[in-house]
């Protein structure tokens, strides 16, 4: 998609390009919308200092509340395989892990603190960063599904050391999932650089631009991504990187 | 605080079910199944504690040495002073009584999670509750704490007529039951005193005629599952949540100095 203005000495040209369809956005969304009040229910009964919601009829309340969510929690990830296939197979194998995601991570502590993005490895349509939240969130989907219906359906029915072990995974998967969510809603929401995460899961582009910082594997292909990030690193050792080129 | 303790005497009991029926009667619950009574074959009836059987006489047919024995047990909440119940309750129904020492269970604070019936080590609490919204009630014996209160005994000891219940000071039950122990033994000398040494002491002591295994009971309850949940999980969980956004706040600060959008992009 691009647009021009008349005057071409002063236009910007935008190209976007499509990086999420929209049951793949509408779904992403559903996630979100049932993991914020499965988050506070959730809370309510585990943290101690809001056992005073926690109790009688209200308490009655937040835990027929936690188990309606999850019942749209567990079906997002059903409803993306049955309803795109492909895109999920193909989604899974951008998951895959290299030898570039740990070189990323290196470059990730200054980028995203300090801006400074001269050697960013190449990545694909998922960055190390995304692969990792969306292996944790899909992880952690499929086992507090497991564990919360062994606790919703199991309970008298299963041995209790079965049960108590649920909760413990349950609660494990928990912190590990709401600490990867604080990180990717502050980069999402509020990192400066980021905004056109949020335009992507919107309205489902990026800009040309964009994928080529962010996603050069994705844009150029593996190989030349590669061969251009190798120069890169190579010019800047030597201490010759271009002037206002960073891709 | 002055621990209370009720000793229940296997060796003395008759399996009269008075207590069952006393309690029932005092503490307002139904008869289980009342209309459709139906033979389990076993004189236990009901089969199983539930939200409206706080105490069950068990019968248990036992086998040694070539002798048939008739094994009766008080089943219900032994008011551990180390109790899971407590510890893992999120509403803080369940808290021990701060004189006595006593479990206690406040009906309308509790919201039927039913990790009492789960954590508890003799799986005492029980709950019906609906399978799909969850919804129920735990409920257990609370030893009669509003007879207490009026310097009355629990309506099962009150009613028990072959003598095999007390109830009265922790030190002084554990005294007593020392001294049965060693009444019975001529009769049963696999007589034992349990739940003076587990979980802190336990409020209901029992005279046992056999070995605590030959009853079910275990020989040394822990709940080492509930304490990881509560003493090592959940503040780990409350630390990490805390390091997570301070880190994300102080990374934000830190961005927002540094980063000038329009160079890098």
């Amino acid at each position: 998609m691009s647009w021009q203005l008349k005057d071409s000495s002063s236009v910007i040209t935008i190209r976007w390009i499509p990086r999420y369809d929209g049951m793949e956005r509408f779904l992403h969304w559903a996630h979100t919308a049932a993991f914020f009040p499965l988050t506070i229910t959730g809370m309510v009964l585990f943290m101690p200092l809001f056992a005073p919601l926690a109790q009688g009829e209200a308490g009655q309340f937040i835990r027929v509340t936690h188990r309606v969510c999850a019942v749209f929690f567990a079906a997002v990830p059903i409803l993306y395989a049955i309803f795109r296939p492909r895109r999920l197979l193909s989604t899974l194998r951008d998951l895959r892990l290299g030898h570039y995601d740990i070189e990323w991570f290196k470059a990730a502590v200054p980028y995203y603190l300090l801006g400074r993005h001269r050697t960013m490895p190449p990545q694909g349509r998922f960055n190390t960063g995304e692969k990792l939240n969306v292996i944790v969130l899909v992880s952690g989907t499929i086992l507090f599904t497991i564990t919360g219906l062994v606790m919703w359906f199991g309970k008298g029915f299963v041995p209790t050391d079965v049960f108590k072990a649920m909760v413990i995974v349950h609660d494990l998967t928990m912190i590990v999932t709401v600490n990867m969510f604080i990180v990717h809603f502050y980069l999402a929401v509020a990192h400066p650089l980021m905004w056109q995460s949020m335009v992507s899961m919107r309205f489902g582009m990026v800009s040309e631009s964009y994928a080529r910082e962010h996603h050069s594997a994705w844009y150029y292909g593996e190989e030349r991504a590669r061969k251009l990030y190798e120069e890169k690193k190579a010019a800047a050792i030597a201490g010759t990187a271009p002037e206002g080129e960073h891709a | 605080m002055n621990k209370k303790a009720m000793l229940y005497d296997s060796t003395r009991c008759t399996a009269c079910r008075g207590c069952q029926v006393a309690c029932k009667q005092w503490n307002d619950r139904q008869g289980w199944n009342y209309s459709h009574t139906h033979n389990t074959g076993s004189y236990q009836n009901p089969p199983n504690l539930s939200p409206e059987t706080w105490t069950l006489i068990s019968f248990q047919e036992h086998q040694s040495n070539g002798d048939l024995k008739w094994l009766f047990l008080k089943r219900g909440c032994f008011h551990c002073h180390d109790a899971a119940c407590v510890e893992v309750c999120p509403t803080k129904a369940l808290k021990h009584d701060p004189v006595t020492d006593i479990v206690t269970l406040q009906p309308e604070l509790c919201n039927g999670c039913g990790y009492c019936s789960q954590f508890c080590p003799f799986g005492i609490p029980h709950l019906e509750s609906n399978v799909l919204s969850g919804e129920g009630k735990s409920a257990k014996c609370n030893f009669c704490q509003d007879r207490l209160a009026n310097n009355e005994m629990p309506a099962c000891v009150k009613t028990c007529t072959a003598d095999a219940l007390s109830f009265g000071d922790w030190d002084q039950m554990v005294a007593l039951g020392e001294s049965r122990v060693e009444a019975a033994k001529p009769r049963f000398p696999n007589a034992n005193l349990y739940g003076a040494n587990i979980l802190g002491g336990l409020g209901q002591l029992y005279v046992l005629a056999e070995a605590p295994a030959v009853y079910g009971l275990p020989e040394n309850p822990s709940y080492d599952v509930a304490r990881v949940w509560q003493e090592i999980v959940q503040p780990v969980a409350q630390i990490s949540f805390g390091v997570g956004l301070l880190g994300v706040a102080a990374a934000w600060i830190i961005a927002r100095r540094h980063i000038r959008v329009e160079e890098v992009e």
